[in-house]
């Protein structure tokens, strides 16, 4: 497959990011600081120490991560949605000799640079406002886990937003299981806290490899090749979908 | 020459709904052709295949040689769309409209820089290229529309009801743009308007619920229906009476009066004399031909108005 169209397809989201970099920014950083603020400094002295670690340490890691798989989604979702069924600039795509293929893949990308763009930026305002430090290393292992969990909710926002005809339907499926998904797999609190019972299901969750895998990764150093295998086998699979579903999608 | 655009038994459906039958169809290289038809005639669906945006049922069809099914890319690097609803990029300016366009095609930018400067100035729309699309009016719109259809100077040209939903002021802007781009390249349009497809078409075909009733020139297209002659008959009073006497005639086919105006049909054209001498010493005022309008052969066609 030629990639000449996907990057042009890219380059135009990449465009209108920049054109509106700063309010997005804003936008984006708001959330997860407002959550930063109100639970790791504001409940800081009522929780103390989790796993070993400041409360505020403690979420750090979850709220980027958060960032970038809600931005990575999000954009793809309303991107696929909006360019589909509002602007019909899809189409337009359709009539050039690009690819159905190489549509697909751009947006897949888009949204992917969408969520790791926003989350090094909230990164950036976290470590500016807390005294914590991470060894170089720390942070590339955070990076292998961020990657792939952005690419992961990318495709499946490509998905949702190829299948998905009416708005309404977009914000409940966030509702319903996006939030849940990210809330549940341990980004405020350990998968200790969960009944014994529940955590094996609790660990099947592909964000639960995500969350987990890379707040240790940035907080102790701790690197597991197993949740990060599962989060790019994660990835891997519902690019494969997301690039079969468009296809057939634009096929009928 | 191969035919810029042909047809055989093209069909598609959609569930139960027989959205084009069997059309035949075919479109000389280098000619506008104008597909005419009303609102569901199936022109959309027809272009969409055309256009490899959609797969047919059954049945086959070619641009300039290459069949829809398997060269789909070839005919995409020949063809430029203009699609029923605008489908602009508002959050890219014109000028950025047209050169994301430019790079789906993969033109460098040496060449596509110096294309699109001269499609802005063609389309009357340099002085606002770097505005974005949403501040336009809607002929402008759709002006940038056609114009990023021609980035690549396609060799077919499609355009899906080119001038829907505009104000008689922009659609005649639009068909002079449409005259000034017409030359070498084939132009294939539809429309629910007689007039856009009188003054634009080389050729027109007439299209209703997914088949094709009628193809021709516009004066092929008249002449179809009239065996008979319409003239116009203005009397300065006592029109009632005279009708009276025309309608016993044996050489005038219809006859219709509204008000002072009296329409006859007739048998052929040498009955004319007969009129005349019947009407020695009427007040008439004024007799005239009276051309059929394209609108006319639709209705005797489809049996009806055309449906907007
Ligand atoms: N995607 C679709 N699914 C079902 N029916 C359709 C679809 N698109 C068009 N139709 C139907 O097919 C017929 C032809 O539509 P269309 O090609 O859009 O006509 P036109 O462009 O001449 O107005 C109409 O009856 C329309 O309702
Ligand atoms: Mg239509």
């Amino acid at each position: 497959m030629k990639l000449q169209g996907a990057l042009a397809i890219w380059r135009r989201d990449m465009l209108v990011l920049r054109r509106s970099v700063l309010s997005e920014m804003v936008a984006v950083v708001a959330y997860p600081l407002t959550i930063y603020l109100a639970f790791g400094i504001g409940m800081k002295s009522y929780i103390g120490l989790v796993e070993g670690v400041p409360y505020s340490l403690f979420i750090a890691p979850g709220l980027i991560t958060m960032t970038a798989v809600n931005a990575a989604y999000s954009e793809s979702v309303w991107s696929l949605w909006f360019h589909r069924r509002v602007q019909f600039t899809i189409e337009s795509y359709r009539v050039t000799p690009v690819s159905v293929s190489e549509i697909v893949v751009a947006k897949i990308f888009s949204g992917f640079t969408h969520g790791l763009v926003k989350a090094l930026t909230v990164a950036l305002v976290i470590f500016a406002i807390t005294p914590f430090r991470f060894a170089p290393e720390h942070l590339l292992g955070y990076l292998a886990f961020l990657i792939p969990g952005s690419a992961f909710f990318s495709c499946a926002g490509v998905i949702c937003g190829t299948i998905m005809d009416k708005p309404e339907t977009i914000g409940k499926v966030e509702a319903v299981f996006i939030m849940p998904l990210i809330f549940m797999s341990g980004l405020f609190f350990p998968l200790s806290s969960y009944p014994e019972k529940v955590i094996p299901w609790i660990r099947a969750l592909p964000t639960t490899a995500l969350f987990e895998g890379a707040r240790q990764a940035l907080v102790k150093g701790s690197f597991s090749a197993m949740f990060v295998l599962q989060i790019a086998g994660m990835a891997l699979i519902t690019f494969v979908a997301a690039v079969w579903i468009f296809r057939l999608k634009m096929s009928d | 020459m191969t035919a810029a655009i042909l047809t055989n038994n093209l069909t598609k459906q959609y569930g139960t709904l027989t959205a084009l039958g069997n059309l035949d169809l075919q479109v000389r290289q280098g000619s506008i052709f104008g597909l005419l038809g009303p609102n569901g005639a199936g022109k959309t669906t027809l272009i969409r295949i055309l256009t490899t945006l959609m797969r047919q049922s059954s049945g086959e069809a070619f641009i300039e040689g290459n069949d829809t099914r398997s060269r789909g890319r070839d005919i995409r690097c020949l063809i430029g769309v203009v699609p029923q609803e605008n489908s602009l990029d508002r959050y890219l300016t014109a000028r950025e409209n047209l050169e994301l366009h430019a790079r789906l095609h993969k033109m460098d930018a040496a060449r596509y820089r110096q294309r699109i400067d001269e499609l802005m100035e063609l389309m009357g729309l340099a002085g606002r290229q770097h505005d974005f699309p949403d501040t336009f009016s809607g002929g402008m719109q759709r002006r940038l529309v056609v114009a990023r259809a021609l980035v690549h100077q396609p060799r077919v040209l499609f355009l899906d009801e080119p001038t829907t939903g505009l104000d008689p002021q922009s659609r005649r802007s639009v068909w002079e743009y449409i005259r000034s781009i017409a030359g070498s390249m084939t132009i294939f349009l539809t429309t629910h308007y007689l007039e856009e497809a009188e003054l634009l078409c080389d050729r027109i075909a007439i299209m209703d619920h997914g088949r094709l009733i009628a193809q021709g020139t516009t004066q092929e297209l008249k002449a179809r229906l009239s065996g008979d002659t319409l003239y116009e008959i203005e009397f300065d009073g006592e029109t009632e009476r005279y009708a009276a006497l025309l309608k016993n005639m044996a050489c005038i086919r219809s006859i219709t009066v509204k008000g002072a105006v009296v329409n006859v049909g007739l048998e052929h054209w040498e009955c004319l004399s007969e009129v005349v001498s019947a009407l020695n010493g009427a007040p008439v005022r004024r007799i005239s031909l009276r051309e059929r309008t394209l609108e006319e052969v639709f209705i005797s066609l489809t049996g009806a108005g055309v449906r907007q």
